[in-house]
């Protein structure tokens, strides 16, 4: 399926193809696009030519072929200051992106290159540090910070050029439970109330189909699949050839199904669908509690 | 003139004692130990080699907008492999290598000035090694004659055909040796006072030996394990860094 | 592993801390000047007093302090030595080393004490500033000392990966040294070369994936530097008293009546 070069479009890639100076193919005829305001996931195993696209997406690389727009123009018509207001790249080590001394400097660092003002610069600077919840942390030097700390102090440096569309590789990687649910909070925040379009690239499936309103599933710099996530998951042939697995929830209920004969309805993906099927199936008597709504 | 007393003997013991440990703390000249001539003196004489260096940094990273982040990096990364306590067998101490060789021959005599202009301003403010008044006269030669005897020697021994690991262990040696030969001969000019010049010279340069003439063979062993390491792993960083240096 | 330096207090809220950087480099430099001006011992000594005082006052503990001026200490003894036999003068006991006659003076003595209190007083200075200003405070001043921005920027640069390669450096050191890679001399001289060479590609490395990133955000050769905030009135003016009283005070020391 390939899209039409089309206005509506918030990032759009056709027919892209890659191939690194020393002959890896890394992207064969890739065909991305994202509306404005979605949020995509991009979940793929390592070396599927993840980092590749997104480097293609953010104008760092430029494919032999094919064509990519951002915003329905065409990335090689954009200079990079007009790039760098609609498309921003938040890289998987935060250390390779703080570079400044300090947090006040490093996130006004991009502001300043777009020339702004002092005081909007200034202003920049505290409204993206506060929403990603780091502004106490405006005047701490860099190397002082915690892993997570500079994880989110990397993405508001982005997010004060202010980007239409924010890529993500891995934001999760390496951050402890609460530092990872923060982290999902914060980007769906993000998408939701301030309409940002979110692409995430990740390995990780369980944080996934909360959030992720589409999936794309990349495997040897190919598109194996794109789709709404329970879509994507009920494919379990190609989940397994593109060497990711289910949710492990969904993949408990999946095998009590398929193996046990429990009679579920559908497949539950998040937790709170999954108990929610379960209830279902247990006798009403045998609950002795029960607590109003879904969860999550 | 009197006898030694018991007192003087203990005197002389401390003195020995501190002074012996003196050259492994003086891998940078003081602050407060040159007089204010001197201190002017020596940053007059490193200053246009700092200038050069901003100068060729600055037209480099005009044609590769990446030079300045390779040079930073590269910088931290020789500043702190000589931050490395490294044990010197015979002084029973800890001393660090320069590293200004190896920075030579990877980014350029004149660029190398720079970062160690950085490095040493970095190590007096925050482990006051070396000084402020005597930067000048650390950059010299430290920076100066460590990074321009390093490369020469470099360019030197791959001219007269020698491999590129044995013209890597020459820099690293000898930039080390000059950087305290010219030590020495800046502590000399301040401090010989009436005795004669040479003297002076001599004496101090012969505190260093016990020093430098290990940690300077070692500081060649690790030039050359470095370069060797980069030429094999990352050839292709080499061409990036190096040409067109207009040294 | 490291004797990397601690930017630690620098990064505490203290008044010192708080002040403007280029007001505590004035100060500094001022003080230092007439440190290695002074011919007396009672002004190095007194500035010594002082700026140790002011650091144990802001909490930095005395063993930091006592460690950071045990390296200037020894090399105090070797110049009072040095100059001890090198100042001609009155001879109080004499020598024969390696066929050298010296001979130490009076003079010599006094000459070497008086050199050995300037290194303490100016080393002194030297550790407090270190110790109230952050080294990127510092950079960014510099340019108002007409320090040109590229100087700044690469210092900039060094100073932040510093850290994180330090890490790095550590971390394979460690795991060389768990393998055995510093078990004997021979060993010691290639895995060290090897650490080296480690360092300085994953500093390319990383250069590289910076760059990209400064891209990004719209570098394109050169930063950007904030304009530099103006001095603030009440540290103007306390400029204004602090340094005729460091002039005051060194004349009078300096022409002081025997």
């Amino acid at each position: 399926m390939v899209a039409e070069v089309n206005q509506q479009f918030a990032v759009q890639a056709s027919g892209v193809t890659y191939t690194y100076q020393e002959g890896t193919r890394a992207l064969r005829d890739v065909d991305f696009w994202v509306e404005p305001g979605e949020f995509v996931a991009m979940l793929a195993s390592n070396g599927s030519g993840k980092t590749t696209l997104i480097k293609v997406l953010v104008g760092l690389l430029e494919p032999q072929n094919g064509i990519v727009n951002i915003n329905g123009q065409n990335i090689r018509k954009l200079t990079r200051k007009d790039l760098c207001r609609q498309i921003g790249l938040v890289l998987q080590n935060p250390v390779d992106q703080l570079f400044a001394a300090t947090v006040d400097e490093d996130v006004a660092y991009g502001p300043r290159n777009l020339g702004l003002a002092e005081q909007e610069i200034n202003k920049r600077v505290v409204e993206s540090l506060e929403s990603v919840a780091a502004l106490e942390l405006r005047h701490r030097p860099i190397h002082h910070l915690s892993f997570g700390e500079q994880k989110r102090v990397s993405m508001a440096g982005v997010l004060a050029m202010h980007p239409s569309t924010l890529i993500l590789d891995e934001p999760t990687a390496g951050l402890d439970p609460a530092g990872e649910a923060l982290m999902m909070r914060l980007l769906n925040r993000l998408n939701r109330e301030q309409g940002i379009t979110v692409i995430l690239a990740t390995h990780s499936v369980d944080l996934l189909p909360l959030f992720a309103d589409r999936i794309y599933v990349l495997r040897h710099g190919k598109v194996l699949k794109q789709g709404p996530s329970d879509e994507i998951f009920c494919d379990h042939e190609m989940i397994n050839q593109a060497c990711l697995r289910l949710p492990y929830i969904a993949d408990l209920l999946h095998k009590m199904k398929e193996h046990d004969g429990v009679p579920i309805n559908g497949l539950p993906l998040t937790l709170g669908e999954a108990r929610m099927r379960l209830l279902e199936l247990i006798p009403e008597d045998m609950i002795t509690k029960h607590t109003e709504g879904k969860l999550q | 003139m009197i006898n030694l007393s018991r007192t003087a003997i203990a005197f002389i013991a401390v003195l020995i004692v501190g002074t012996a440990a003196a050259p492994v703390y003086a891998m940078h000249i003081s602050e407060g130990i040159l007089p204010m001539g001197w201190a002017v003196l020596w940053f007059l004489a490193s200053l246009p080699f700092v200038v050069l260096g901003l100068r060729n940094l600055r037209i480099r990273s005009e044609k590769e907008p990446h030079f300045k982040a390779l040079v930073g990096l590269v910088g931290a990364g020789v500043f702190v492999i000589s931050c490395m306590p490294i044990p010197v067998p015979i002084a029973g101490t800890c001393s660090h290598p320069c590293g200004t060789g190896l920075a030579a021959i990877l980014i350029g005599p004149s660029i190398s000035v720079v970062v160690s202009s950085v490095a040493l301003l970095l190590q007096a403010l925050f482990l006051a090694h070396g000084g402020l008044t005597t930067l000048g006269a650390n950059i010299f030669s430290m920076g100066v004659a460590g990074s321009f005897v390093g490369y020469g020697i470099f360019v030197l021994s791959r001219r007269m055909g020698l491999s590129f690991v044995v013209a890597a262990f020459l820099a690293g040696v000898l930039s080390d040796w000059a950087t305290y030969s010219t030590t020495s001969f800046i502590l000399t000019g301040a401090l010989h006072a009436d005795t004669s010049f040479w003297k002076m010279f001599v004496t101090i340069l012969l505190a260093f030996v016990p020093t430098q003439v290990p940690l300077g063979i070692l500081e060649g062993f690790l030039s050359a394990g470095a370069y060797t390491f980069v030429h094999s792993r990352r050839p292709e960083y080499l061409g990036i860094l190096v040409k067109g240096d207009a040294v | 592993m490291f004797d990397l330096f601690l930017d630690f207090f620098a990064n505490r809220d203290n008044h010192l801390t708080r002040m403007d950087s280029r007001t505590k480099m004035i100060v500094a430099s001022s003080l230092i000047l007439a440190v290695i001006l002074s011919t007396k011992i009672i002004l190095p000594l007194i500035v010594l007093a002082v700026c140790v005082s002011i650091m144990l006052i802001i909490g930095i503990p005395a063993k930091l302090v006592f460690l950071r001026l045990i390296a200037p200490m020894s090399i105090v003894l070797a110049l009072v030595v040095v100059q001890t036999f090198s100042v001609n003068g009155t001879g109080f006991f004499s020598v024969s080393l390696f066929g050298l006659h010296l001979v130490a003076t009076h003079e010599g003595l006094t000459h070497g004490i008086m050199l050995g209190s300037r290194v303490l007083g100016a080393v002194s200075v030297m550790i407090l500033l270190g110790s109230v200003t952050p080294a990127h405070k510092i950079f960014h001043a510099l340019r108002w000392f007409k320090v040109p921005d590229t100087w700044v920027e690469i210092a900039l640069l060094i100073y932040r990966y510093t850290f994180t390669l330090a890490d790095q450096t550590t971390d394979i050191a460690e795991a060389q040294k768990l393998r055995l890679g510093y078990s004997s001399l021979r060993r010691s001289l290639s895995s060290i070369g090897v650490l080296a060479g480690t360092v300085i590609t994953r500093s390319m490395d990383q250069a590289m994936r910076t760059y990209e990133a400064m891209t990004l955000r719209g570098y394109n050769g050169a930063m950007r530097f904030e304009a530099l905030p103006k001095m603030p009135k009440t540290e103007f003016m306390g400029l204004l008293i602090v340094l005729p009283l460091i002039i005051a005070t060194y004349c009078a020391v300096e022409w002081w009546p025997k």
